[in-house]
């Protein structure tokens, strides 16, 4: 637990949670709607993280693709793709997967959801590429880089006194190049290489030592280009889905269905199709966060198992804010987020996980809704 | 609806809690031969491997099965695919010279899916499909279910990239071509210590690998006793039930400021890591073991992994007699387009199958007890990746071990850069 490293967390923290939050939006609008739990959802992320992929691919950032240069015109194709493909899946889920069992026992639907979810896992292997895993290059996102911010500034004169052994070393550096010209490989050296490659060494190793007890008591912050366009968008997502539910007549409408289905369908709302539109706009949402999840964090595999991991976190922190609450969603995306980070900042790694769900049974046990849901109790 | 009543609820919960135990085990079985004989050769702490009591089989049939288990889908598909390509290559050569007593070999695939509990299915399946004996896998957790599958029915095993140290202890029926992570592990501390200098170290593990476990344990101890300093331990979880994102454990060992970072995980969460690990402003040198080893870590790693350095077995610019004739004959396959395997599994899979047929051959007859004491026989075999002794070596052969660097990818596809290499008895 090193308080200095606090601050860096919090921000890894709420950068994940950003894509908790947006795959969680889906969880808990179809709940909100369908009363379902939509474990198919996961893999929607996944096939959107695919349609990121292909896209890229398309854009001449294939394996044998040779473009070097991006531009954020390719971030957008990337993320309509990716939604493109989600909204698809959504609607062939629905209408194929859940529709026909609209009037069965719930369970009969939820052990469709496990079923659809085991399907694209397993049957996608056979589709996809081979089952071999796939990246995003990192050339094809155009805001690499960090943007430092320094909270507390380490020792200037320590610092200042550190950098004056630079010229040394670079005279070292220069004479070991020029050595290495004569060297049969740098890692089997003569006497004389190897005597030129100690005082380089040791040089450079008094040099990182003063700095980094120059920078002890400094407090700096990297924020990711990616990370904080992710940030950006999903906060811009976020406020488009806020007026939509909130300020459209679609919305009213999907506010009543999820109040009440039948009323709602004797008072002449098309609820066929608003259960759609709820399932396409979670499943946009799941791209959007698939997206910029495989592309921002760069080198990421996308396998048919994508999907998994963050799909459970994600309905974990739909459930932690209250399933079936929109702002509930975020709020518990973004919790579920920063606690992994800290646990990992607290130096328990191995219990990464662990500790997430743990958290969860907690709020659960005191708040049977969840954070923001209402604690009435429902029967799964 | 009273599915979900009380009663119900609280068997869900046990079988729930009794599963999670279950994979808690698995891979938990930390035990490692403390005397890290393996690549050393010095074999003694293990001497008297348990033995299987079941009763030999013969083959039956006209051809003479051999299976193999390999990753031909899911994570190590790149290792599979080569394992594969490997065996296969060996298998013909075999037939070609006429086969077995006028009988052909028959090579029976098995596809672990990357993932033990499907290495052991699939090794249950060869074995009843008739195989006299089974060579795979790649990775160790894959092998370590092969080998206790085939324990009881007495049936050898012999694992081509397979390195955790303690794997050979699951019996006298277990083989591996390749070195251990006894060995692999004090290489890569002595070539980071030595070679490049450095002198504090982060260690990243991934706990679902009981290959990387075993591997950041071997280069800890031989790290520490040289002088050098770990100063951060950190771990993460690959096989899908974590988010591949590594930001947590990596502002950590930034403020940390080691000189070097030891990634002992496969190259598909390494990729990934190095790239994090730039992002998270750590410069240090980045060293891994031979589950770096597959092209894939260049787009995954991208700019980030290049002049990392880790532990290989052998090198496709290695002039040896056994290394070019190889790959003459890699490249001679159509299906190759004239191009070198893509990463050592595929002459480390050559020199498993070709190892096990000539144990065969000099067993002289088709019967699973022969091939296993065929192959505890076996004295200076000239394989691809150098030669291989077992003859009491406890199933682990003394072998040498290449460090390389990753470079980016030259116009003949090569993207490792021979650094130094490690005989056995350096590392004593």
């Amino acid at each position: 637990m090193d308080p200095r490293t606090l601050p860096q967390q919090i921000v890894n923290g709420v950068l994940l949670g950003t894509i908790y939050a947006l795959i969680a939006l889906g969880y808990t609008m179809v709940y909100g709607v369908l009363k379902l739990i939509n474990f198919a959802h996961g893999e929607v992320f996944m096939l959107g993280a695919y349609g990121a992929l292909f896209t890229s691919w398309m854009l001449g950032f294939g394996p044998e693709g040779t473009r070097t240069q991006s531009s954020p015109v390719v971030l957008l194709l990337m993320l309509l793709g990716a939604m493109t493909v989600c909204g698809l899946a959504a609607v062939i889920i629905e209408r194929f997967g859940y529709r026909p069992l609209r009037n069965s026992p719930r369970i009969a639907s939820l052990i469709t959801a496990i079923g659809l979810s085991l399907l694209l896992q397993y049957g996608g292997q056979i589709f996809i590429l081979n089952g071999s895993p796939q990246t995003i290059k990192a050339e094809a996102n155009p805001y690499r880089g960090e943007i430092p911010i320094s909270l507390r500034a380490g020792d200037k004169v320590a610092l200042a006194d550190a950098e004056k052994l630079q010229p040394g070393i670079e005279i070292a550096r220069a004479a070991f190049v020029e050595q290495l010209k004569h060297e049969k490989s740098e890692f089997d050296l003569s006497p004389k290489g190897e005597a030129i490659k100690k005082v380089r060494d040791d040089l450079e190793q008094t040099y990182t030592d003063k700095v980094n007890k120059a920078n002890e008591k400094a407090v700096n912050v990297l924020l990711p280009k990616g990370g904080l366009l992710m940030l950006g968008a999903t906060l811009v997502i976020m406020a488009c889905l806020w007026f939509l539910v909130k300020h459209t007549r679609k919305g009213r409408a999907m506010r009543a269905v999820s109040h009440d289905f039948q009323a709602s369908s004797l008072m002449g709302v098309n609820v066929d199709s608003i259960v759609t539109f709820t399932f396409i706009l979670g499943s946009v949402l799941a791209g959007a966060g698939a997206m910029m999840y495989a592309t921002f964090l760069p080198g990421t595999k996308i396998d048919t198992f994508f999907g998994m991991a963050p799909g459970l976190k994600a309905f974990t922190a739909a459930v932690l804010g209250g399933i079936g609450n929109i702002p509930g969603a975020v709020l518990g995306g973004l919790l579920m987020g920063v606690a992994e980070n800290l646990v990992v900042w607290a130096g328990y790694d191995n219990y990464r996980d662990a500790i997430a769900f743990v958290i969860l049974i907690v709020v659960l046990l005191f708040r049977p809704g969840g954070i923001l849901g209402s604690s009435k109790v429902e029967k799964v | 609806m009273r599915v979900f009543d009380k009663n119900n609820i609280r068997h869900l919960a046990l079988a729930v809690v009794s599963a999670a135990l279950l994979v808690g085990c698995n891979g938990g079985d930390s035990k490692t031969d403390e005397t890290g004989n393996g690549g050393g050769g010095k074999s003694s702490a293990t001497a008297g491997r348990k033995a299987p009591t079941a009763a030999p089989i013969d083959a039956q049939g006209p051809t003479i099965k051999i299976g193999l288990v390999a990753s031909v889908t899911g994570d190590n598909k790149p290792w599979g695919d080569d394992s594969k390509e490997g065996a296969q290559l060996a298998v013909d050569e075999f037939n070609a010279a006429g086969g077995m007593d006028g009988k052909k070999i028959e090579m029976v695939l098995g596809d672990s899916a990357s993932k033990p509990e499907q290495a052991k299915t699939a090794a249950e399946k060869l074995m009843s499909d008739g195989c006299i004996a089974l060579v795979g896998e790649v990775s160790s957790g894959n092998t370590i279910q092969m080998a206790k599958a085939a324990f009881d029915k007495g049936i050898a095993v012999v694992a081509v990239g397979a390195t955790r140290t303690d794997l050979t202890d699951e019996g006298s029926h277990v083989f591996r071509v390749c070195y251990t992570d006894a060995f692999q592990g004090p290489v890569m501390a002595k070539f980071l210590f030595d070679k490049l200098n450095k002198k504090t170290v982060a260690i990243m593990t991934d706990n679902h690998l009981p290959y990387s476990q075993g591997l950041s344990k071997s280069f800890k101890e031989t790290f520490e006793k040289l002088g050098g300093k770990v100063v951060a331990e950190k771990a993460y979880e690959s096989g899908g039930t974590q988010a591949p994102n590594y930001s947590g454990q990596l502002t950590e060992i930034k403020s940390a400021n080691p000189d070097a970072m030891f990634c002992s995980g496969y190259f598909t969460e390494v990729g990934p890591m190095a790239q994090q690990a730039r992002q998270a402003g750590i410069k240090a040198v980045l060293l891994g073991g031979d589950g770096w080893d597959s092209d894939k870590l260049l787009t995954s790693g991208g700019d980030a992994i290049l002049g990392s350095f880790f532990c290989n077995h052998y090198n496709n610019a290695d002039n040896r007699p056994q290394v070019t004739d190889f790959l003459k004959k890699w490249k001679a396959v159509p299906a190759h387009n004239g191009k070198n395997p893509d990463t050592t599994m595929g002459a480390l899979g050559y020199d498993a199958m070709a190892l096990t047929l000539d144990a065969l051959k000099r067993a002289g007859k088709a019967n699973s007890k022969a091939i296993i004491d065929a192959l505890e026989a076996t004295e200076k075999y000239p394989g691809v990746s150098g030669d291989i002794t077992l003859k009491g070596m406890n199933g682990n052969p003394p072998k040498r071990a290449i460090v390389v660097s990753v470079t980016a990818k030259g116009p003949d596809g090569s993207w490792q850069k021979f650094a130094k290499d490690y005989t056995p008895d350096q590392i004593k």
